[in-house]
């Protein structure tokens, strides 16, 4: 990529191409339409140039120059077909066909293997060439992926997708000569499957999809994968009725054919055992009829007895805007009822208010690909390698190949932190107090916009004014930072022209999420962050329809459109001692697992077994599902068409791929049924629906942004904390059923620092008790030194761990002890 | 040397081997390999050498396909990993005697293809394949026939290398490191800089580059810009507040203390730490860096980049101790019987006369040189720069002393210098951003006679030159204009020609150390030890005021041998160490080649702080240059690696 932006000028073949001056002979040509053959190129990562079946003939030059990266200059003229080309292909191909297996039959890549398409567009018949045969074993000890080294070509399309797309850095080449093969380091592997989808040949293979299907056999329906707010856009692949991989098209997609382990693995648990696919009655299976009418008078008698305010439903990313929109129709409208929520509670919610009062937002301000074009980069509390690996490719594009400014604060060492300029690795409860003094850092060293300010903030002074009041000192010791270090990250943000604000679970989630989100949208309007089209702030979701569940309105206090709702109703907390108390009486779950997701997972669990009726519509079977009085299958994303919103706020259409298994059916068709059976109306259409929840974007105008004056919290002094948040290999609550998962993460863990381990006498595998103001937990003991000492961290995917049960509600990090189990 | 018998080095053809008058053909190989025994072939990018027509020229091809293809083929294209395996094995049955005539034809087809390779290594270790079947092909025949069985050389030895990387003093490898950044892997790519040259930092900034003379691209286009692709990583590593990686190996008792904490220093305290020896360093100075610290100004070389890179080597556990000069606070004597082992890196801080009339007169306003001005300054000391200075030199101190004394105040800053612009040892770039920043040149002026009033200099006197035949060193040397003096007011007068290095401390004992007439040390066959058994040196104390660059090359050495020398017992050179000499001696840069490719790009510049504002400060000047810039200019790189083997025989 040039700088350059001037033009030049040259013939290809005899035709006159222009092209921006930095672009390489094969971009000049695809202008054209002049097809030159390539076997190593690939455009999202930088050139290769190790097939050399791209050479064309230069005037001028004696020798054939690989198009692939040679860059165009001024004048140049370009033959791309000759004999002398053609033969020199056709020998380069044939030695690449030295030794190469002939397994093509039973070879995974068979029929879509760009070594067999260039072997017959290049009419490669024969085999000149002899040499011994390196027979390289197969490397089967990977997890998940295989490596037949037989196969591989060496283009290292794996290796760069994997050090410059996904920053893994986990494949190298090793060897030299014939012997060469890639090769990994394991303990960097994210399991992306990037190098699977990448390799032109059968070499790396996926080793859950190894003799499922013949490519040319599986029918390809373009969607969105749900496991995250980043929303990739993909393909669901799929053979008699089952989705058996799941792919995406490099170019034409947000995610530029990129996936990360939940997009290419993830898609297990669509096909598993635990799949429900009849409705239950007390566990038996029963007929749609039979279930759907128990569960309408069984609604109506709670309603007729004690009033709408004895039911409550629990909704979920998990469901499309359709179904959310619905879902709370159906409690609002035909059960009277404003006890609804969801576990966007928790999170996404409180941050969402606070946007939307000062910023205006209901979701990120500029599409993930400004991430991308921003000049610097500053991630809060996320780790988006987990959380939303798409941002993370985005911080990966800005910051190694635009030079962005990459600045990172987070408690823990995660892999971003490894990448940045400055690391902040701060104590959480400290964060309004951080952000704050980067904001005012900026402020002080003249970096702010001021014009820009008072145009469009409102309350300038007032912010400024606060700002003034922050003591950087104070805040770099609350926060255990560097001084130096932390008006270094300021001025990396505050010199730059466009800058990224990315935050997530352990801002979202935490005690002072409300204030930390308001540091952070303060500093956003300091830093530049809502200016100009690079950048913006991105708020980072757990589940995948956050954003869509959030629109539709599924909580008390909003209506569909975010429109504030006066009627009285009970949150996630309210509904949780409304069951208590015995006041709410029937609860129905809509892809929701209180058990495993909520904080006070145990009360919930006490809770859930007061009920006169617990309705659970899910799509696999679990702790609560075993509790329910009546269990509605439902579908999976990819089993059923509707909308979802990404995090950008891109409005997605879901199609559907492949029926739900055996009775299970679209959520939208259980609730609208449920909703005529409950109300006497027939529910709105899909379509009609489809408008209803389609988002209002707002413009900002003059003075409409705010800045916020949040409580300057600080840390808990105890001297163990937990911080609970996610695993890379997991998402919610589903890939805990995906086979591929499972094999990379089987059962819940705490991370623990080393010093922390020695002093607690753990070793690596042990079992921890972990007790904390509302309960205790036992996992897995993982020892890392990408948790500070002092902190312990937990993800909540896993009934096994169950780590909820010792988080109070509206909090993520606690005091705890632990000891050994 | 003995008379080559056969050769296609270079692409001419010389054949000796019917008799008759021998037809000359010249190379700088040595006559012998170590203690091994003769060199009798040389099989490299260039051709065959032959100097005794017994060598088994099939075999050694056969040896040398071997070699590039398991050691040194990156298989990072397809004609080089595979090209090459088909050649070798080729090569393999011909030898075992089961070769066939068309196995000849492949290896030729072959040797074509191989030119679109995607760097030169396979490419060029094609070229004696070629010239062997075309000159030797009854040998090969002979093979084919079962007329002959195969008779290896007593030995082999064999190396890698390219143009720039042989053409740097450090022998950095260069192209391994361009590929790194190219491939946006800067952590790796300092990691291969620092297995020869631990100050990167310095000398992606400071180096004068010599390896950009004998780059290939030039010859397409403009040479990469290889200093400043090396400080890329070091600015990476620095501005992300990495910590380096190295460790050093588990801790071997050996003492050892180097005295001067310099390029040279720093580089032989680094590797020997890495080793697991105990070192310390001694400097006469207040901080490390030696004439790179006080000698170049900051806004060439900020000082606390250096203190970083000094840093980095104390960190490996080498104690530094500063403000302690070698025969002022301590003598050799005593070192030597504290330590298993001393380094003498003392570079050179002694200016040399200017050798006009009056300079040894101690006059006010008349500087003791322009290394000592430098260091005055640099060090904060309480000098005054007065209005009107006059700098008399033309290299980089001169320039250096005449864009300081604008930052120190001084109204007028004027350099003389007895040629022309063409001629300055200054770097031009350098010489441009003085002239930017307001110095005023004098050329074809020499210095004559020093102006005083009551002691105090007030001007120098000047005769105009013109320039003549050039010289044994190809310039033109300057001639005098009778009668063509005038006088440049001035209040200060700082020479700098040059400096020489200062060994009084060699005089304090009997210790058997050689002085070259330079006044420069002693070492042997490249070995880095005096005559004196266990004292070492190298950099300017050594080769006279040269390049930090050199000073590193020399550091590295001696600590590989200090090694050999605490490990073994032995002072010797090894094979990478003596191939890399003789590979050196025999040049692997040829400025007249036909590269053939298509070229016309730029090379890539870093930004700048441009204007005059700059002498407001000494803040640095050249900026880190962005990576994607970096990967751009890394593209250009056409990696000219190629493999030399020689074959010894008894």
């Amino acid at each position: 990529m040039s700088q350059s932006h001037a033009l030049i000028n040259l013939k290809i073949d005899g035709r006159d191409v222009q092209i921006a001056a930095g672009a390489t002979i094969l971009e000049a040509a695809e202008t054209v339409g002049i097809k030159i053959p390539t076997l190593c190129y690939l455009k999202k990562i930088s050139p290769t140039g190790a097939c050399r079946v791209c050479v064309v003939e230069v005037a001028g030059a004696d020798k054939p120059m690989t198009a692939c990266n040679t860059r165009a200059v001024d004048g140049m003229a370009v033959t791309t077909q000759s004999e002398k080309l053609g033969a020199i292909r056709r020998q380069v191909v044939e030695l690449l066909l030295v030794n190469h297996p002939l397994d093509c039959p039973v070879c995974d890549a068979g029929g879509e293997c760009d070594l067999q398409d260039v072997c017959y567009g290049q009419d490669v018949t024969t085999q000149p060439f002899a040499a011994e045969d390196v027979n390289a074993p197969t490397i089967d000890h990977w997890p998940l992926i295989q490596q037949v080294p037989n196969r591989c070509i060496l283009c290292e399309k794996c290796v760069k997708v994997c050090h410059e797309v996904i920053g893994a850095d986990s494949l190298f080449l090793n060897e030299k000569g014939d012997k060469a093969f890639i090769d990994k380091d394991l303990a960097k592997c994210e399991f992306c499957g990037n190098c699977v989808q990448v390799c032109p040949t059968g070499t790396m293979i996926s080793k859950p999809f190894k003799f499922k299907a013949r490519p040319w056999e599986l029918r390809k329906t373009p969607s969105v994968c749900t496991l995250c707010s980043a929303q990739c856009q993909v393909s669901f692949e799929s053979k008699h009725g089952k989705v058996l991989r799941v792919t995406s098209e490099d170019g034409v997609t947000v995610n530029d054919g990129t996936l990360c382990v939940g997009g290419f693995f993830g898609h297990g648990y669509l096909n598993s055992e635990q799949r429900l696919t009849t409705p239950l009655i007390n566990g038996q299976p029963v007929s749609w009829d039979t279930a759907l009418g128990k569960v309408s008078s069984e609604l109506a008698r709670v309603r007729d007895a004690n009033g709408g305010q004895a039911v409550a439903g629990l909704a979920s990313g998990r469901l499309t805007n359709e179904e959310n929109y619905l879902f709370q129709k159906l409690f609002r409208i035909a059960l009277g009822s404003n006890n609804l929520d969801s576990p966007a509670r928790f999170g996404l919610l409180r941050t969402i208010k606070v946007l939307r009062s000062q910023l205006g937002l209901t979701s990120s301000s500029r599409p993930l690909a400004s991430i991308g074009n921003a000049e610097a980069v500053l991630v809060f509390g996320c780790d988006p390698t987990s959380e939303a690996p798409a941002v993370d490719w985005q911080v990966q594009l800005a910051h190694r190949k635009h030079d962005a400014r990459l600045v990172v604060a987070d408690p823990r060492r995660i892999k971003l932190a490894g990448q940045a300029e400055v690391f902040l690795q701060y104590r959480p409860g400290s964060e309004p107090q951080l952000a704050g003094a980067l904001a005012k850092l900026i402020v002080t060293r003249g970096q702010a916009d001021s014009a820009w300010l008072s145009q469009y903030v409102g309350n300038q002074s007032e912010l400024l004014a606060y700002l003034d009041g922050i003591d950087v000192a104070a805040a770099c010791t609350a926060s255990g930072i560097d001084q130096a270090l932390l008006e270094e990250a300021a001025d990396h943000l505050g010199t730059a022209k466009s800058v990224a604000v990315i935050f997530g679970r352990a801002v979202t989630h935490a005690a002072n999420a409300e204030e930390s989100v308001a540091a952070l949208a303060n500093l956003a309007l300091i830093s530049g962050a809502l200016q100009g089209d690079c950048g913006g702030v991105f708020p980072v979701a757990d589940q995948g329809n956050t954003f869509g569940l959030l629109a539709a309105g599924v909580c008390p206090e909003l209506l569909p459109g975010f429109q504030a709702n006066a009627a009285a109703g009970a949150d996630a907390n309210g509904i949780l001692a409304g069951i208590e108390k015995g006041e709410i009486k029937a609860l129905y779950l809509a892809g929701c697992n209180p058990l495993v997701e909520f904080p006070v997972s145990g009360r919930w669990k006490a809770a859930l077994a007061k009920l006169e009726l617990l309705v659970v519509q899910d799509v696999l079977a679990s702790e609560v599902t075993a509790m329910a009085g009546v269990v509605l299958p439902g579908a999976a994303g990819s089993e059923k068409s509707g909308s979802v919103i990404s995090l950008d706020g891109r409005v997605n259409p879901l199609r559907k791929a492949v029926d739900a298994p055996g009775e299970a059916r679209p959520d939208l068709a259980i609730l609208a049924e449920l909703f005529t059976a409950l109300s006497g109306k027939p529910a709105p259409s899909e379509a009609t629906l489809r408008q209803l929840t389609e988002p209002q974007p707002l413009a900002p105008g003059s003075g409409s942004l705010k800045g916020a004056i949040p409580a300057l919290t600080t840390p808990a002094t105890a001297e163990l904390q937990l911080l609970v948040g996610k695993c890379p290999f997991h998402f919610g609550t589903v890939t805990t059923c995906s086979p591929a998962n499972l094999e990379l993460a089987p059962t819940g863990a705490v991370l623990i620092n080393p010093a922390d381990a020695k002093r607690l006498g753990v070793a690596e595998g042990d079992q921890l008790k972990v007790t904390g103001p509302v309960g205790s937990a036992s996992g897995k003991a993982m020892i890392t030194a990408k948790v500070p000492a002092g902190l312990l961290t937990a993800a909540d995917h896993f009934a096994d761990l169950n780590i909820q049960q010792i988080m109070p509600a509206g909090a993520n990090c606690i005091a705890v002890t632990a000891v050994k189990a | 040397m003995a008379d080559v018998v056969f050769s296609s080095w270079g692409g001419k053809v010389v054949d000796n081997r019917q008799g008759g008058e021998p037809q000359p053909a010249v190379f700088k190989l040595p006559e012998n390999y170590l203690g091994e025994g003769r060199i009798s072939a040389f099989m490299g990018w260039d051709g065959i050498i032959l100097y005794d027509r017994e060598v088994d020229v099939v075999a050694m091809a056969a040896e040398y396909m071997k070699r590039v293809q398991e050691k040194y083929c990156c298989a990072k294209c397809t004609p080089g990993k595979r090209g090459t395996r088909v050649m070798m094995d080729t090569l393999a049955r011909i030898v075992a005697g089961q070769g066939k005539e068309r196995d000849l034809d492949t290896l030729t087809d072959l040797a074509d293809l191989l030119e679109n390779c995607k760097c030169t290594l396979c490419m060029t270790a094609a070229r004696p394949i070629l010239d062997s079947v075309k000159y030797f092909r009854s040998d090969y025949l002979a093979f084919m026939r079962g007329e002959r069985t195969i008779r290896p050389a007593k030995g082999y030895h064999d190396k890698v290398t390219a143009p720039c990387t042989d053409r740097c003093p450090a022998h950095i490898d260069i192209p391994a490191y361009i590929e790194e950044i190219k491939e946006y892997r800067f952590d790796e790519a300092l990691g291969t800089i620092r297995r020869n040259m631990p100050i990167p930092a310095v000398c992606g900034r400071v180096c004068p580059h010599p390896c950009e003379k004998s780059c290939r691209r030039a010859l397409v286009d403009e040479p990469i810009s290889i200093m400043v692709l090396k400080r890329v990583p070091a600015d990476h590593e620095w501005m992300h507040h990495q910590q380096p990686p190295m460790q050093p190996k588990a801790p071997t008792g050996k003492k050892i203390m180097v005295v001067g904490a310099g390029p040279a220093g720093l580089t032989c305290a680094f590797y020997l730490a890495l080793e697991g020896h105990q070192v310390k360093i001694i400097d006469m100075l207040s901080e490390p860096g030696g004439t790179v610290a006080v000698g170049i100004p900051d806004y060439r070389m900020p000082r606390q980049l250096l203190q970083r890179e000094a840093d980095i080597v104390a960190a490996l556990g080498v104690e530094i101790e500063y403000g302690v000069k070698l025969g002022r606070d301590v003598t050799l004597a005593q070192l030597k019987e504290q330590y298993d082992a001393v380094f003498l890196g003392t570079g050179a801080f002694k200016s040399k006369p200017m050798g006009v009339e009056g300079e040894d007169q101690g006059y006010e306003g008349f500087s003791t040189g322009g290394i000592h001005y430098l260091r005055a300054v640099a060090l904060g000391e309480p000098i005054e720069t007065p209005k009107r200075v006059i700098v008399v030199g033309g290299g980089n101190t001169a320039i250096d002393c005449v864009r300081v004394a604008l930052r120190e105040g001084a109204e007028e800053s004027i350099l003389l210098y007895r040629r022309t612009r063409k001629e300055m040892p200054a770097e031009p770039y350098e010489v441009d951003d003085a002239e930017e920043e307001g110095v005023k040149f004098m050329f074809l002026a020499l210095p004559t006679k020093l102006i005083t009033e009551n002691n105090k200099i007030v001007g120098v006197e000047v005769l105009k030159m013109e320039l003549g035949e050039p010289d044994a060193s190809g310039r033109r040397s300057p001639q005098p204009i009778p009668g063509s003096e005038y006088i440049i007011p001035c209040d200060l007068v700082i020479p700098a020609i040059g400096q020489d290095p200062d060994l009084d401390y060699l005089d304090q004992g009997d210790y058997g150390i050689k002085k070259t007439r330079w006044n420069s040390i002693v070492t042997n066959g490249g070995t880095m030890m005096t005559d004196n058994a266990g004292v070492f040196a190298g950099g300017d104390c050594e080769y006279g005021a040269m390049t930090v660059v050199v000073a590193v090359g020399h550091g590295r050495r001696a600590a590989r041998t200090i090694h050999r020398y605490l490990t073994e017992g032995r002072v010797y050179l090894d094979e990478a160490d003596a191939m890399e000499d003789i590979i050196n001696g025999l040049g692997a840069f040829d400025k007249t080649e036909n590269v053939g490719i298509a070229g016309g790009l730029h090379r890539e510049h870093q930004p700048k702080i441009q204007g005059a504002e700059r002498t407001q400060n000494y803040e640095e000047i050249e900026l880190a240059m962005p990576e994607s810039q970096a990967v751009r200019e890394a593209e250009r790189c056409l990696r000219c690696y190629r493999v030399g083997m020689l074959a010894v025989n008894g």
